[in-house]
């Protein structure tokens, strides 16, 4: 208290006295904003499209699901780095300046009611909603860090639920529930018109579309690029929500079976974390058990491993 | 003139609600004011009745409410208001159509993003302040007779005439949600000029708006105004500058010169991108 009282008599003069410095913030802030808009489009929105797309493709069924994530954990040890540099780093730059943009305007769609005013209004909810969803989206399956003691802790927790050499069982696993799923159809649904506005947006802002009438026909594209985008998504979501029981019992079969081919063809690396091993199943299904013993659990074993699926879940919290 | 449907039924009183504010910093509080419907008035003569009267619709004796006017025509700006919760000029605001759309009352209130001096009066120095910032004029100081200017094309006069309209009102910064109110107190003890320095160099790097957005095109867009046009692009892509727009557009919707606003600010994107490619890669 002692400081600050004596703080007004001897500054208050010389922040009067001289032109405040401008922060950096500001100084630089056209930059930022440019390589905001930029990292919304290129890397975050093109990866959200084909993530969204290849999540897609799981309706069709689990091999072409499983294959496609093959594809993408083909780097193997690369791969956290890849995603770091790509996809985390852009996001967190992307979310933190956007907080920090919606704090420079003050909404008042309430008293001018136009649609680009609520389109606005929206464009920042959506971001925030999107911040937050993302955030867990990627705590709920990904886990984030790759680092051993992170992922057993997160695991503990309920998170990191998903196994990328069994994409499909461990994915339709998760979004069991009322909770998850209607979570990430409101963050889906939020992150496409984030995308499909901020493209609209984006072209006035680099200069692409000037006229009202140009504006208005980008308008149109982006209202169609959003509307087929939100149809993908909405495929994606069924598809990891709709799998039963049943389903995911079957689902796991054929990704291990699948697992045993790709190991041995050398398409993907042999990662144990990236597994769902059912305890009860012992070493069967580990890199290192033998193809023979594991040839013969899977005969007899099906019907146990639908026992155990609704008992051992991988999150073990059954959400 | 408006045409005047003697037919139609008409109320007794008009019932105006006031947001006053006896001064710079004060706490603003409502007022209801009541006068004689007449037909055809529009809000300054509004005002002026209530001037004249200087009684509060309970019947107490209040100080005249202030505002500001200047043409009578909308085009000085001076008299932008809050007129039923749209910024809006009080000259060209017509009662009979304003009670059509709230025929219980009018209300008033200062425009919002700038400091109030009293009432219905406000200090747009701002506004002002961003024109200079972006050197909206033409460079010629007449010392010399530099002969007849460059031929301007048919085209460029009329993109660049709907701009020439802008009359600094202030509607399109007050309807903006990036455009946040800046208003600064004078210290104790502080000089008049440490004061105006002090609210230049608040001014300066909050958004410049996109009047003055508009106005740097305009005058880019000139055959002798282009000889600025590299450091009004460096204002608009400094500190509060074309990068602080939000896309809300709500500039051109109450622009009452209808001037295309986002046009400008589209334009103004486009040029400060290869404006800033340029200086990257030409350094």
């Amino acid at each position: 208290m002692a400081v600050l009282q004596r703080v007004p008599t001897s500054t208050a003069k010389t922040v009067t006295d001289n032109t405040p410095e401008t922060s950096f913030f500001l100084r630089n802030e056209f930059l930022i904003r440019r390589v905001h808009s930029l990292l919304g489009i290129v890397p975050l929105g093109l990866y959200m499209v084909v993530h969204l797309t290849t999540n897609a493709s799981f309706l069709t069924g689990t091999e072409t699901f499983q294959r496609a994530v093959y594809l993408i954990h083909s780097p193997g040890e690369l791969l956290p780095v890849i995603e770091w540099a790509l996809i985390f780093a852009p996001l967190v730059f992307h979310a933190a300046i956007g907080i920090w943009i919606s704090k420079t305007g003050r909404d008042n769609s309430q008293q001018y009611k136009f649609t680009s005013n609520r389109r606005y209004m929206l464009q920042r909810v959506t971001g925030v909603v999107a911040l937050v969803f993302l955030f867990f989206h990627i705590l709920h399956l990904h886990g984030w860090f790759h680092a051993e003691f992170w992922i057993d802790g997160v695991r503990a927790l309920g998170f990191a639920n998903f196994r990328p050499y069994n994409a499909g069982s461990t994915l339709a696993m998760a979004m069991n529930g009322y909770i998850w799923p209607t979570f990430y159809l409101i963050g889906v649904l939020s992150c496409v018109y984030h995308l499909a506005n901020g493209l609209w947006t984006a072209g006035i802002t680099w200069g692409l579309w000037i006229s009202p009438a140009g504006q208005g026909r980008a308008s149109k594209i982006c209202v169609a690029f959003g509307a087929i985008l939100a149809v993908i998504s909405l495929t994606a979501w069924w598809a990891a929500v709709a799998p039963g029981d049943k389903d995911i019992a079957e689902m796991k079969k054929v990704e291990d079976r699948m697992h045993k081919v790709a190991l041995e063809a050398g398409f993907i690396a042999d990662m144990p974390e990236k597994q769902w091993v059912i305890e009860s199943e012992g070493e069967s299904n580990s890199s290192d058990a033998k193809a023979d013993d594991s040839a013969k659990s899977d005969d007899d074993g099906g019907e146990k491993e639908a026992e155990n699926l609704e008992l051992s879940s991988p999150d073990g919290s059954g959400l | 003139m408006i045409a005047f449907d003697a037919s139609q039924k008409r109320p007794e009183f008009i019932k105006v609600r006031i947001r006053r504010q006896d001064g710079p910093g004060e706490k603003p509080y409502w007022e209801l004011h009541q006068i004689t419907y007449e037909p055809e008035l529009n809000v300054i003569s509004v005002l002026q009745r209530i001037a004249s009267q200087a009684t509060n619709s309970d019947g107490k004796k209040v100080a005249p409410v202030t505002w500001d006017c200047g043409c009578l025509e909308e085009v000085c700006g001076s008299c932008t208001m809050q007129i039923n919760g749209r910024v809006r000029q009080s000259c060209s605001a017509l009662v009979d159509r304003l009670l059509e759309d709230n025929e219980d009352e009018l209300v008033l209130e200062p425009m919002s993003k700038f400091p109030v001096i009293r009432d219905l009066m406000v200090d747009r120095q701002r506004l002002f302040r961003a024109l200079e910032r972006v050197k909206a004029w033409v460079p010629v100081d007449s010392y010399y007779n530099l002969g007849p200017g460059e031929r301007q094309l048919r085209d460029t006069q009329e993109q660049n005439y709907p701009l020439s309209q802008c009359m600094s009102c202030g509607c399109c910064v007050d309807a903006c949600p990036q455009y946040k109110k800046i208003e600064l107190k004078k210290e104790a003890g502080e000089t008049d000029e440490a004061f105006e320095a002090r609210k230049e160099a608040a001014y300066d790097e909050s958004f410049v708006g996109p009047h003055a957005i508009s106005q740097a095109m305009l005058f880019n867009n000139h055959p002798t105004g282009k000889a600025l046009a590299g450091e009004r692009l460096e204002a608009l892509t400094g500190p509060g500058g074309i990068q602080a727009c939000g896309n809300a557009q709500n500039c051109v919707a109450v622009c009452p010169k209808e001037i295309p606003l986002t046009t400008s600010i589209g334009r103004a994107g486009r040029a400060a991108t290869m404006y800033k490619i340029k200086k990257f890669f030409d350094k």
